[in-house]
């Protein structure tokens, strides 16, 4: 269900290609400078079991690999070689064992690519781009600008050069002032005279995976929806308004160009690279931060100002059951079934959401709160006190109700900190709840934790003496405070428990369970009133009977047995009268008399006060019936459920049956009708007590 | 499901062309279909025979319209023979792109495998094409004559790989008479987990039936001690095989899905609730019934009633003695009627439950860890290595071969301050 963390082992770099009118395809920057597939993991073993392939592959790879750089492995990967025959070997020009020429065509697809999924799988790579192609009318900017004439004399000039010529100015115009400031009417002239010349007709921002051959399609997927499109749609802006990839990609192949002249070492070169260009500089940050499973922020330096756009993967940040086998990736994950034991019906509600999730900041409330001070917007104010105000204790509904922030600003910025990764939303915490240690903690990180447990709380027993308490059997979570007075801390505590997955919470499920006793009274109930309505319909006719359909109040077993005695006499002399009259009725009849004769001769339920215990001999053979929804009981089992309302002599009691029993369908945690209900918790549980006995309760996350 | 197959090929003047391909028209265009083609192969061919830089391996391209995957394994033969030196070609399939591609990589691999070599040992591909073609070629439709010595047009060669292994999985199709060409999809498994000593493995089918003779010595002396209770410490001890052996053996099992792996049972032992109860609860797919047919013993079926509140009581904290006499007080005499091992297995097979384990943590030790200092007194106390919270009793029982109150008295031994040990259940 998770999605596979993205890592250095399977997103192996990141590469800018574009394609220009007359120059053709160039490959303009990537990063990590060294690329290597980890050959090996999962493509070997295919290639080994097939000595015949392997063999066969084998010399084509070197042909391929070969050309003119013998021991790749010997040599300074950050130099440059010269072949005997007098070829100059440069480092960037061979990315991933590949030539970066090749890759540069491969790479720059037809226009039917354009804005849509290119996948290319080049054993072991898997290139995942999003391509972009200038608009049909050959334009990128969409409202200005009408130069760009035809491609005329351009092809006579001198192809070196002019690119050698107009490289080198740029360049230095690059170097001299900031991009930002780069919009004079010279550059702009000169941009002109370029255009002229040759444009950009599409760029392609590569993502280069070498996934395990099982988690392709999710890697895939993963990078796809939040990466590749995402960034490549920012380019695409940063383009459309002012060139921006264009021109940054100008600059980086005429660094490029004069580094392969100076014979430049390649480390020194893309340190250069990176500091002059914020498009590297993004590229750069992309990697670095998503392999590391972060949020990476990137600064474009537009002329029409900088952009900021944000990318990640989405993490998790709860399962609901353990992971099967060693899935080290969900290890320390908060284990919970909150977020999925949820009918359709309640996320459709907001208003349950807000009830049952309280905001946990994952990190320090200072920290986050200084974060959003340093970058100002509007909503910087009212963010810093959804901040202050949310409490691991307190639900959404309670914070909308301090009356600074509406319930929708909460909902929205909820959800803007969790999506950045800065809280989650849990049940909020409780000192009568119960607390276990999770399952899912991750062990590993207990040397340092509880080194960093010590800083936070000096005076609370050391981190496993606490976790052992927690894990003997388990009790409310006041239990464990010393005193009242020591109740706040003892909940921040938990608090840092529940954010490193140390802990979650212990929740009841409930079901209803109906007694062989109520089976029997409902069973016994309805046969009766069979009987009574057959009799109804013949006593309309013969006498007036004593009575249509005698209202059934109060069910005490007497009754039964007066209304079943004054009835049962009347149907057999009937019954005797209708077979002598008409022969073919009779047989109807001897059946139904059969049937309130055996109905007459069972035993008559009796109602006590407990019928969990009751072993009447007539309840024999029966086994108690769960009823797996309440709420959604119909037929005989919402009579069981009234039948068993019927059994609670208060008023009170009765009434909350009703109320409550939509929560007995072993998804609902009882620990969160209070809230849901606003009720007292106490006041919850004391009904549910005296529930319990015909509750089938099950207690897990 | 294979959408397409086809073979193209470079041609020094035409440049890449569709020489033969099933279902006809699949690729390009043929004269008597008038069905459009699956993929655009002028977009796709620049993947499909790619430059040589390219060639010589695994190539996979998703259509434009992301409906298809293109795979394929282009191969250059060089050679002074040919015509620009080189004769390249390219054997693929097209699938949907939804599809697990996996499978299908073997295939494509052995197509080009078995055709350059066919190629190099008699010009299969090259003559053909002369045959058939002319010696411009024709392009698209190839194949037609068959030629002499018994050989097949690459068209129907090809309609008949696709069909095979689609309807059989499988194919063994002669080419000629010195080559066949053997293909089989093979279902993709998952890398099996890592067994460790204190796994009890539990059968999943009767192996006993299925063994025989020509198998795996060690795996045979392995499997005969397979019985659901024994760990593999034990299991190793018993059939007179080396842990690592039995190890490996049973990893192969557990690769099959033949074998589960579980814990070890102790009555002391403390298991709790996963979400996967209410499954059992609700006797989705008849599990209580399943349930009541491998635990009851002796006196007859225990109720579903019965057999659900056994399941749903169990809880952290409380152990399976606890967990009996809780039942047995309540006027429910478990062990006469349903055997706690098997019920217990029951329901961690079913995810119904997890085993709560036990650990013993070191606080000097951690604190030792987590400043970075070496690992305190190598070599000596066996059992330190075990007190940072990632080894639980188990481990040390197998590993050690200790029992659980001697590990007790031996953690009492250690040289460490009062009260540093602290012993915690996850």
């Amino acid at each position: 269900m998770a999605t596979p963390f993205v890592t250095t082992d399977n997103f192996l770099a990141i590469a800018l290609v574009i394609n220009r009118s007359r120059d053709g395809p160039a490959f303009v920057f990537h990063y990590p400078p060294h690329v290597q597939p980890s050959s090996g993991t999962s493509q070997a073993p295919v290639d080994f079991e097939d000595i015949l392939l392997e063999r066969l592959s084998q010399p084509g790879h070197q042909d391929v690999d070969d050309d003119g750089a013998p021991s790749r492995q010997a040599r300074n990967p950050e130099d440059h070689y010269f072949t005997e025959s007098g070829t100059q070997i440069v480092p960037w020009e061979r990315v991933a064992g590949f030539p970066s020429r090749d890759l540069a065509g491969i790479l720059t697809p037809a226009r039917s690519y354009h804005k849509r999924l290119f996948q290319l799988s080049l054993d072991p790579l898997y290139c995942v781009s999003y391509p972009i192609h200038v608009p049909e009318n050959g334009k990128w900017k969409k409202p200005k600008k009408t130069t760009k004439s035809s491609k005329r004399s351009a092809y006579t000039d001198d192809l070196t050069a002019s690119q050698e010529q107009d490289g080198s100015t740029t360049g230095k115009t690059a170097e001299q002032q900031p991009p930002k400031e780069k919009d004079g009417k010279k550059d702009g002239k000169k941009d002109e005279d370029d255009e002229k010349r040759s444009s950009m007709t599409m760029f392609n921002l590569v993502f280069i995976l070498n996934p395990k051959s099982n988690e392709v399609k999710e890697v895939v997927e993963a990078v796809y929806e939040h990466l590749v499109k995402k960034v490549s749609k920012a380019f695409k802006y940063s383009q459309q308004h002012s060139e921006f990839v264009w021109k940054e990609s100008k600059r980086i192949l005429v660094a490029k160009d004069k580094a392969r002249e100076e014979r430049k070492k390649m480390n020194v070169l893309w340190k250069e690279i990176l500091q002059s260009s914020s498009l590297a500089a993004a590229m750069h940050d992309i990697y670095e931060g998503v392999s590391q499973n972060r949020i990476a922020t990137l600064h474009l330096e537009t002329a029409a100002g900088l952009l900021t756009p944000s990318v990640q993967i989405p993490v998790p940040f709860y399962v609901d059951d353990l992971p099967q086998g060693e899935a080290p990736a969900q290890r320390g994950l908060w284990i919970t079934t909150a977020n999925t034991f949820m009918s359709q019906d309640a996320l459709e509600e907001p208003s349950f959401l807000d009830r049952n999730f309280a905001l946990l900041l994952l990190d320090d409330e200072k920290k986050i709160i200084s974060e959003l001070q340093a970058d100002p917007d509007p909503t910087t104010a009212s963010m810093v006190e959804f901040v202050r105000l949310s409490k691991p204790t307190m639900s959404f509904y309670q914070v909308g109700q301090s009356n600074i922030l509406t319930v929708g600003q909460v909902r929205k910025y909820a959800q803007h900190f969790i999506f950045w990764r800065r809280a989650i939303a849990i049940p909020p915490l409780h000192a009568r709840d119960q607390y276990i240690g999770s399952p899912n903690a991750d062990y590993t990180q207990l040397p340092q934790d509880t080194l960093e447990w010590q800083r936070a709380f000096p005076l609370a027993p050391p981190l496993p003496n606490f976790l052992a308490e927690l894990s003997q059997c388990p009790r409310p979570y006041k239990h464990f405070s010393p005193s009242k007075a020591h109740r706040p801390t003892y909940l921040l505590m938990l608090a840092w428990l529940m954010r490193r997955g140390w802990v979650t919470q212990l929740c009841t499920f409930a079901y209803v369970v109906v007694w062989p006793e109520i089976l029997y009274e409902v069973d016994y109930e309805m046969e009766a009133e069979e009987l009574r309505a057959a009799a109804d319909a013949d006593g309309a006719r013969s006498e007036d009977s004593s009575g249509a359909a005698p209202p059934r109040t109060s069910e005490s077993s007497e009754d039964h047995s007066g209304t079943d005695g004054s009835h049962v006499p009347t149907m057999t002399e009937q019954a005797a009268e209708k077979a002598r009259l008409e022969r073919i009725a009779s047989k109807a009849h001897r059946e139904a008399a059969e049937k309130a004769t055996a109905h007459a001769r069972k035993a008559v339920p009796i109602a006590t006060a407990h019928p969990s215990v009751n072993d009447h001999a007539h309840l024999a053979g029966l086994t108690p019936h769960i009823i797996l929804d309440a709420k959604k009981a119909t037929g005989k089992e919402s009579r069981y459920l009234s039948a068993i309302a019927r059994r609670f002599t208060d008023d009170k009691l009765r009434t909350a049956w009703q109320q409550l029993s939509k929560y007995f369908d072993g998804q609902c945690a009882l620990e969160r009708i209070a809230l849901q209900e606003e009720m007292k918790r106490k006041e919850v549980w004391n009904m549910l007590t005296a529930m319990s006995e015909h509750l089938l309760c099950t207690r897990h996350w | 499901m294979i959408q397409g197959i086809f073979y193209a090929r470079f041609f020094p003047q035409e440049g890449p062309k569709v020489v033969a391909q099933s279902p006809a028209g699949c690729i390009t265009p043929v004269e008597n279909s008038n069905k459009p083609p699956l993929i655009d192969f002028d977009v796709l061919q620049e993947y499909i025979i790619p430059r040589q830089a390219f060639c010589n391996r695994y190539l996979t391209i998703n259509t434009p319209d992301g409906k298809y995957a293109v795979l394929g394994y282009p191969v250059v033969i060089p050679h002074t023979k040919y015509l620009r030196n080189e004769f390249i070609f390219n054997f693929g399939l097209v699938l949907d792109a939804d599809e697990d591609q996996m499978p299908y990589e073997r295939v494509v691999r052995r197509l080009a495998s078995t055709f350059s070599e066919m190629e190099k040992q008699n010009e299969y591909l090259s003559q053909n094409e002369g045959r058939d073609c002319g010696p411009l070629g024709c392009g698209i439709g190839g194949g037609g004559g068959g030629g002499g010595g018994g050989r097949r047009p690459i068209d129907s060669l090809l309609q008949i790989v696709k069909e095979d292994l689609d309807n059989y999985g499988e194919c063994m199709i002669p080419v000629d008479e010195a080559n066949t060409i053997n293909m089989k999809l093979f279902p993709h498994h998952l890398q099996p987990p890592v067994v460790k000593g204190w796994h009890v493995p539990v059968p999943k089918t009767k192996l006993t039936e299925i063994v025989d003779p020509t198998w795996d010595l060690t795996l045979q002396k392995v499997i005969s001690h397979i019985d659901g209770v024994s760990d593999v410490r034990r299991i190793a001890h018993a059939a007179n095989v080396s842990l690592d052996l039995a190890k490996t053996a049973l990893r192969h099992l557990l690769y099959y899905d033949t074998i589960l792996l579980l814990d070890m049972f102790f009555f002391g032992a403390c298991y709790a609730l996963r979400p996967g109860i209410h499954d059992f609860i609700g006797n989705v797919d008849g599990m209580v019934d399943e349930c009541a047919a491998y635990v009851s013993h002796g006196r007859g079926r225990v109720s579903n009633y019965h057999l659900t509140k056994l399941m749903s009581t169990f809880v952290q904290g409380r152990t399976i003695m606890e967990w009996l006499k809780g039942h047995q007080d309540s006027g429910f005499e478990v062990l006469r009627y349903v055997d706690v091992r098997r019920f217990v297995q029951f329901g961690i097979i079913k995810g119904c439950l997890y085993r709560v384990h036990k650990y013993v943590v070191s606080k000097q030790y951690l604190a030792a860890l987590a400043s970075g200092q070496s690992r305190p007194t190598m070599g000596g106390d066996p059992l330190q290595k075990y007190t940072d919270g990632c080894h639980h009793f188990e481990q040390i029982i197998t590993e050690q071969n200790l029992t659980e109150s001697e590990i007790m008295e031996k953690l009492k031994a250690l040289p460490v301050p009062k009260g540093d040990l602290t012993v915690l259940y996850q």
